[in-house]
């Protein structure tokens, strides 16, 4: 039992992050029909850019994250007009292809630049952990549970409590009837696009800590994230929180009990199966469909 | 059928040159690190062959080659360096895996496409990538597998270089002439618009899993040659990033033929080794792979070979000479009532589309289906041509119940259509899109000759009055001459019934005369006609009967000039208090 | 002075000429209803004066101001709404915020925008229990408000409506044009499409007729009703009694 709840804190925890990833995924696909394929890579760079100035230039952590961060919103402006706003009209196809380049891109790069040695970032408190009960409470799950559910939180004040929200929700469900109302369509793909970049940098960063700061954390989040919207439902928010924290649980519980290395192939299986099967999601289609 | 890849010359051509080049390959002598450049060229080629076929000729995405590949070079690997078995048997193995991954993978296109279909390919590589290296007991995990067999006959490494090399030739081959074949076209459909390919009578699913199953076996041909040829293989070269490279070289030398693939791989294997510093800072050369992704699909979206294609624009050959009438012989199973629509209800959420609809469209005549905007006619069309399931009721062509058949089955049992927003298969041309509907299964009228198919659609085409422009590709033709093709690719399938969505819409006065002729002679040969149109001048000309809607509903039907008279049929579409 | 003047407007659909050289004039305060078969271009109509398509040629003049080929969100700006068919409800937003939307091109504060959607309860009593209600759970008819509520809020001088009438249960239709008959009184002119000649012939002080995109006929409600060319507008050159 205790062991059960050991495990389930640290799914939580882990599936937190991927919920934070999933976010981004749905926020994008919301709004431009696109499912972006290097969302991953935008946690991995947060992460670098920490180390650089937190660990590599000893700045002060707090500085960092916000350059970091300050980083994340200008790759994600500058992915929205180099990968996805030239092929914005074309299929599903290219658009895809393309984002798999920026992922390529993106992760070699800092290959290119910092090298192959995974890098180690410190966690942001001191203290190591509180013990309560039979439970380890790892300090840097409890922020990453925490941030996440703040995140959550603000990401529904902004969706449900104001205008700009509401009109990014708008130019996600009907482009040209936004445009209609003189919504500036443009401008709020590329305020998705800024967000959803942030979102996978506070992700990346917040589980830094917990793994090690590799090239290949990216794909590897961004591939669970993936299945957490698949089975929360493409088109939900609180179906990807959902589909989040169950991957992150799934997985805990499947790396404890079947195998260690394996447990990156059961989620995948998970994620086929789902596919296969619902691929509407759990919460299938939010929106009657029109005739 | 020889379009304009397949002429005698041409593949004469091809025979030569293949030949010229095996026999290049197996008497010039090469320094090992050239002979292994040409040997890793050679059987990337051949799994990029297998890209060209599911992406470029079929549309959909494999992100998934890489794992093909290792299936095919871990059983000749494991099969010669453990077992001791035989090379020949392990590279069938080998192929014979990954057609059943391939096809398994191309099943679960039943329900998915675009990124889902992306996401399966991804999970399925990354899961036998994990397989190879954590089942050590099984694939030796990260050591890898050496020591690893060759045929006798090829021992020598000059000796299965032109192994290599022949089998790209010969795969070459099917994949330069694949394009022209029953299954090919099938493919080139259902790449271009799925809905019109379903109509025309293609089994969609079954063509893209036979897809994916081509391409997983010319993966898994590549790998079992590339495990022999380099008698080492391990786990990181067929990693998902070997898929990407794999892409880029089909997306970079043109996914439309395997000149392209040879042309792509060729650079992306030579141009690294040339440009060898880039790989001493780890990272660079991928970096640069997948800015050359986002480039190319910008810019280049037909790759090299495309781009070259487009600045030599050739005539295609193969001209069709004139065909004699259009033989127009829809089955009559004695019963005067070609299409019978019995209680059929279509709804959509809350909303009922259509409402409890009946009708019967008599053998031989124009039967027009009309209502206002909203009143049902088109779902109504689209449930009996299977576009959608209907919630209730049932449909009988010339007698036999089609309720329960998917669309291409429908087409088979004698339906054909058009579409209101025209569906042509854009990247062919208008011979080829009428070709497709003739070769719809069952079709008694081609089985005489091979070249039975060509010569009825250069018929139909002539029936439409577009037979002299057979050859040209489907935007060279105005909107209205597109619609004519459309209406011969149907009258091609030899149908039944022939369902016509809207064929007046964007039509000028002339085209409609023109239209009003051409259904006029359509009916004298005894075809059987059902039209939807809001032209009522068209209709009250060709259409003997009428059917109209509202709300779903039917409200009148009956003789055309008795039903436009009836008050509620008028209130219908002019409103009233 | 005529708030909007169409000279000899062409558009294409790729090849399709949808509307070949169409002028008619609208004068401030009127209800101008736009009558035609499907496919005569009528909402292409409305569409170019909206911005959502650009004219091949011809000219397109606000209060005497060109304004085709300018973008919806300048035209928006310049008082021309535009209520497209199909209501086009966003589905996963609620009644209010929807209508709330309408203001988007304003520069007023949300709480000043939340009052004014609030305020449209009034002209359109049926929706105020439904005022969180999310879009797609509507009936056509509800949607139909929402859609004219939303286009009210940007405060038109020039209202497009397109279709207002499709898939609507007549009564829920006459209660459509009953609002429609109370905003021309409140102020705003309404260029106004629709199939249903009848209903919209009973509300409007003009019409014209489209006919495979060009105009066919024009004049007040009870010449073009007693003139044969509506009817062969819409049934072709049948034989067909008039409506009791």
């Amino acid at each position: 039992m205790d062991f059960f709840l050991q495990l389930l804190f640290t799914g939580v925890g882990i599936g937190a992050v991927y919920a934070l990833v999933a976010l981004g995924f749905v926020l994008i696909f919301r709004a431009t029909s696109v499912v972006n394929f290097a969302q991953g890579e935008f946690s991995m760079v947060a992460a670098y850019l920490m180390v650089v100035f937190a660990v590599d230039l000893g700045w002060p952590y707090w500085l960092a994250f916000l350059i970091a961060i300050a980083g994340m919103a200008l790759l994600g402006a500058v992915f929205n007009l180099f990968v996805y706003y030239p092929l914005r009209n074309r299929t599903y196809l290219p658009v895809l292809i393309s984002t798999i380049g920026a992922s390529i891109f993106l992760s070699n790069t800092v290959l290119a630049l910092y090298g192959p040695q995974p890098q180690v970032l410190p966690g942001w408190l001191d203290t190591p952990g509180f013990q309560i009960g039979p439970v380890y409470l790892d300090s840097q799950y409890l922020i990453v549970i925490a941030v996440t559910l703040a995140l959550v939180a603000f990401q529904y004040w902004l969706f449900e409590h104001t205008l700009l929200g509401k009109k990014l929700q708008a130019t996600s469900q009907d482009k040209e009837m936004a445009a209609l109302l003189g919504i500036p369509v443009a401008a709020m793909i590329m305020i998705t696009f800024v967000y959803s970049a942030v979102l996978g940098g506070v992700a990346g960063i917040l589980v830094a800590p917990i793994l090690f700061v590799s090239i290949q954390m990216g794909s590897t989040i961004a591939l669970k994230a993936f299945a957490a919207t698949i089975i929360g439902g493409f088109g939900d928010v609180a179906g990807a929180i959902l589909g989040g924290f169950s991957i992150g649980i799934i997985e805990t519980f499947g790396a404890a009990y079947i195998s260690v290395p394996f447990k990156d192939a059961f989620a995948f299986l998970v994620l086929i199966l789902f596919l296969i099967l619902r691929p509407q999601g759990v919460f299938g289609e939010r929106v009657a469909e029109k005739a | 059928m020889s379009g304009p890849r397949g002429s005698v010359q041409g593949q004469t051509i091809y025979g030569l040159f293949a030949i010229a080049v095996v026999a290049l390959a197996a008497t010039v002598k090469t320094d090992g690190y050239v002979a292994n450049i040409l040997m890793q060229a050679s059987t990337y080629a051949i799994a990029v062959f297998g890209l060209s076929i599911v992406l470029g000729l079929c549309g959909q995405i494999n992100l998934a080659q890489a794992a093909f590949f290792a299936l095919g070079a871990y059983s000749v690997g494991l099969g010669t360096a453990d077992y001791h078995l035989p090379f020949w048997p392990c590279l069938a193995a080998g192929v014979v895996i990954a057609v059943a991954a391939g096809a398994g993978l191309g099943v679960s296109t039943l329900r998915l496409g675009g990124h889902y279909l992306a996401m399966v390919t991804i999970s399925f590589q990354q899961i036998l990538t994990v397989v190879l290296i954590n089942a050590i007991g099984f694939s030796h995990g990260p050591d890898g597998v050496s020591s690893i067999g060759r045929p006798a006959l090829f021992a020598s490494g000059q000796a299965f270089l032109a192994l290599a090399v022949a089998t790209l030739a010969a795969c070459g081959y099917f994949v330069w002439r694949l394009p022209d074949t029953r299954l090919g076209r099938a493919m080139r459909a259902v790449r271009d618009n799925e809905l019109a390919a379903s109509a025309a009578g293609v089994d969609v699913f079954r063509t893209k899993v036979i897809a994916f199953a081509l391409c997983a076996g010319l993966g898994g041909l590549g790998g079992g040659l590339f495990a022999g040829g380099f008698s080492y293989v391990s786990p990181d070269q067929f990693a998902f990033s070997d898929s990407i490279v794999l892409l880029t070289m089909a997306l970079l030398g043109g996914v439309g033929s395997p000149a392209g693939s040879v042309i792509g791989t060729g650079l992306l294997i030579l141009i690294p080794e040339w440009l060898r510093f880039l790989k001493s800072v780890p990272g660079l050369y991928l970096a640069i792979y997948g800015l050359a992704v986002i480039l190319i699909v910008i810019f280049m979206p037909d790759g090299i070979w495309g781009f070259l294609g487009r600045a030599f624009r050739r005539r295609p050959r193969g001209a069709v000479g004139s065909a004699g009438p259009l033989v127009l012989r829809p089955a009559d199973s004695g019963s005067p009532v070609a299409l019978e629509v019995r209680g059929l209800a279509k709804y959509f959420g809350g909303l009922k589309a259509v409402d409890g609809v009946d009708f019967q469209v008599r053998r031989g005549g124009v039967h027009a289906l009309i209502g206002p905007n909203g009143s049902g006619k088109t779902t109504t069309l689209n449930v009996v041509t299977g576009l959608y399931r209907a919630n209730a009721g049932a449909i009988f062509v010339d007698g036999v119940e089609v309720t329960a058949l998917p669309a291409h089955r429908r087409t088979i049992a004698g339906l054909a259509r058009t579409f209101q927003n025209i569906r042509l298969f854009r990247s062919m041309t208008a011979l080829e899109n009428v070709v497709i509907g003739a070769e719809r299964d069952g079709n008694a009228l081609v089985r005489t000759s091979p070249d039975a198919l060509r010569l009825r659609a250069r018929a139909a085409l002539d029936f439409v009055g577009l037979g002299a422009r057979a050859n040209d590709s489907i935007p060279s033709f105005s909107y209205g001459h597109q619609r004519l093709i459309e209406i011969a690719r149907a009258l091609a399938a030899n149908p039944t019934v022939l369902l016509l969505d809207e064929p007046a819409a964007g039509l000028n006065s002339s085209e409609k005369k023109a239209l009003h002729d051409l259904l006029d002679r359509i009916a004298v040969q005894g075809l059987t006609i059902l039209i939807i149109d809001h032209d009522m001048t068209l209709i009250a000309g060709v259409a003997r009967h009428l059917t109209v809607l509202n709300f779903g509903k039917r409200i009148a039907d009956g003789v055309t000039a008795d039903v436009l008279r009836q008050p509620d049929v008028v209130t219908a579409y002019l409103g009233a208090s | 002075m005529a708030l909007l003047e169409i000279i000899e407007l062409s558009v294409n659909y790729g090849e399709i000429e949808a509307l070949r050289g169409v002028s008619f004039s609208i004068e401030a305060g009127a209800v101008v209803a736009l009558l035609g078969a499907n496919g005569a271009g009528k909402s292409t109509t409305l569409r170019a004066v909206s911005g959502l398509v650009a004219p091949r040629s011809g000219s397109i003049l606000l209060d005497g101001k060109p304004i085709a080929g300018l973008g919806p969100r300048a035209i928006v700006k310049l008082g021309v709404a535009h209520v497209p068919e199909g209501r086009r409800v966003f589905p996963g937003l609620t009644v209010r915020e929807n209508i709330m939307l309408g203001a988007s091109n304003s520069n007023a504060s949300s709480s000043a925008i939340r009052r004014d959607a609030d305020a449209m309860f009034s002209l359109f009593p049926d929706l105020r229990p439904f005022a969180d209600a999310l879009g797609w759970t509507l009936s056509g008819g509800q949607q139909q408000m929402v859609a004219v509520a939303r286009g009210l809020m940007a405060k038109p001088r020039l209202l497009l409506l397109d279709e207002p009438s499709l898939g609507l249960a007549p009564v829920i239709m006459q209660g459509v044009f009953r609002i429609i008959a109370e905003i021309n009184k409140r102020g705003t002119t309404v260029l106004l499409v629709e199939q249903n000649a009848h209903m919209a012939l009973k509300v409007a002080d003009w019409g014209y007729v489209l006919e495979t995109g060009r105009l066919a006929s024009g004049g007040d409600p009870a010449t073009l009703w007693s003139d044969e060319r509506i009817r062969d507008a819409y049934l072709g050159g049948a034989q067909s009694k008039a409506p009791t």
